[in-house]
């Protein structure tokens, strides 16, 4: 790998650890994934941050960096933590709330903006054509397919080397050669609800490993659609993007069909159990403005039952932005919450057993990281749940 | 003794002698291992028990979450991390784990020609591994 006088200087410590340490890993990364260089990067996202995921684990090296002065050369955001300040935190151990403190106030003196979301793309969209080091699966299909950004799926410290030298190595994604399609998905039913979108994307992601697919056949579907889908590709496949439209150029490659009984079957096998849920989450991915404004038009005229919690996640940016529908959901008996979601905050141990929600790639996920049985449903069904029936 | 000698790709060049712990099934070092200990607790794993400190460590590749990279930095801060990883086939979490830990590191090497508690010689620097067998 090429590497300019100044990378060469940080390579051999004239900088400090924390930036040599950062550059060795993109620099052996970058040996190991065929790079020639390292290309500058206009913003960063760093996954480890809930300390339900991450435990202690990353606060050695956290601090190690900290004391070694490092700071971060670009935009850098950060992944949701284990709980909100507002309503979840009080309701968990002293010893979880100064750790996870430890772990965002480690960031923060690196200079990482602690918005604490999945979703930075709200908070500000990066251009089209722009080279990025974003972990966080979601973010990283949603940046690459629908903004039309370039990122590698960034592990955690690949991400946070990424933003203390500003630069990443010009491989995977970053280079138009590897961004074609290698597989047509025509999808033969018309899907009807975020839910079937995020199914069809865990039930390809899973066929599909790291290959890049092109979907024919979706019809009236919007961004938040697109986000349903990719984080479901993501989660139970490696892939770093898809098609949605047919990219003009493109050679003959093999093709699969997805039927209404495979959404169907997606959809069961999502769904661990069939009894009522006591936990009704909506905003994994964290909400968009418009996804707030449809929770709050289903609630219209409901109230929450007493014995279910609603949860609505989104960031702190966007729930600003939302006034009046929070408004609507909280007079509703609804959480709107910030800075986590149910599948890294412990809801085993806040008591529920049973969460329902309108997102594939949570429904994947909460039967093994949280240890909860699962329903997966539209909305609307969401919603009428969490409500008293009138 | 027999002794035998296997070649493969160094990662982190650095030099390491001591006996090898080899697993048959990938390492999650998020979860998987128990950072205090440097014991393997992830069920029905074929090392569950086993500690890894001070081992050379050989195992097919890493899988599970890239915070476990800070595992392996945490256990080589604490003394209790492997004295090198010898892999199949490298992966990123595993790799970045040994360059922030400075542990030697190489990987295409053929790990199934090692058994545990072997003597294990490693030139990561060169790509060599020597074994003598126990």
């Amino acid at each position: 790998m090429y590497l300019t006088p100044e990378e060469e200087r940080i390579l051999n410590g004239e900088r400090g650890w924390a930036y040599e340490v950062s550059m060795r890993i993109l620099v052996r990364l970058g040996d190991l994934f065929n790079a020639t260089r390292l290309i500058p990067i206009k913003s960063v996202h760093i996954s480890g941050v809930s300390y339900k995921t991450i435990g202690d684990a990353p606060i050695d090296f956290l601090e190690a960096l900290v004391k070694s002065a490092g700071k971060v050369k670009v935009s850098s955001t950060a992944n949701p933590s284990g709980f909100d300040p507002d309503y979840l935190a009080k309701r968990f151990p002293k010893e979880y709330q100064s750790k996870q403190k430890r772990v965002i106030d480690l960031y923060k003196k690196m200079g990482i903006d602690a918005i604490l979301t999945c979703t930075p793309y709200y908070l500000q969209q990066p251009k089209q054509n722009s080279h990025l080091a974003w972990a966080e699966s979601s973010a990283v299909v949603y940046a690459n397919s629908v903004l039309k950004s370039w990122t590698n799926r960034e592990g955690a410290p690949s991400a946070l080397a990424a933003a203390l030298i500003g630069k990443t190595p010009n491989c995977g994604v970053h280079l138009a050669k590897n961004r074609q399609p290698s597989i047509v998905v025509k999808v033969k039913t018309n899907l009807r609800n975020k839910a079937e979108f995020g199914a069809l994307g865990i039930y390809v992601g899973k066929m599909l490993k790291d290959e890049i697919p092109v979907f024919e056949g979706l019809v009236n579907y919007a961004d938040d659609d697109l986000k349903q889908l990719g984080a479901g590709l993501a989660s139970s496949g490696m892939t770093s993007m898809f098609y949605y439209e047919k990219p003009t150029a493109q050679n003959k490659i093999e093709a699969i069909s997805i039927e209404r009984r495979d959404i169907k079957n997606a959809m069961e096998t999502l769904s661990t159990a069939k009894d009522v849920p006591d936990l009704v989450f909506i905003g994994c991915p964290h909400c968009s403005l418009k996804e707030i404004g449809e929770v709050a038009r289903a609630l219209k005229g409901k109230k929450v039952k007493t014995e279910t919690e609603l949860w609505v996640c989104t960031s702190r940016h966007v729930k600003n932005m939302a006034k009046r529908h929070v408004d609507i959901i909280e007079k509703a008996g609804g959480h709107v919450l910030c800075d986590t979601c149910a599948v890294v905050t412990w809801i085993k141990n806040l008591g529920f057993d049973t969460l329902m929600t309108n997102s594939a790639k949570t429904a994947y996920y909460a039967p093994t990281l949280n240890g909860v049985d699962t329903i997966l449903a539209s909305l609307k069904k969401c919603i009428n749940a969490a409500c008293l029936s009138n | 003794m027999r002794t035998i000698t296997l070649k493969g790709r160094p990662i982190v060049s650095g030099h390491a002698k001591g006996p090898a712990l080899v697993s048959v099934k990938p390492i999650s070092f998020l979860g998987g291992v128990d950072p205090n200990s440097g014991i393997i607790t992830e069920k029905n794993h074929d090392l569950q028990g086993k500690n890894i400190a001070k081992t050379i460590l050989c195992f097919p590749n890493g899988h599970g979450s890239t915070v476990g990279s800070y595992v392996l930095y945490s256990l080589a801060k604490k003394g209790i991390g492997p004295k090198a990883i010898v892999n199949q086939s490298a992966d990123p979490v595993i790799v970045v784990g040994a360059i922030i830990a400075d542990i030697p590191m190489m990987d295409q090497v053929d790990i199934r020609q090692i058994e545990t508690d072997d003597e294990v010689e490693i030139d990561s620097e060169k790509g060599v591994v020597k074994i003598r067998k126990k």
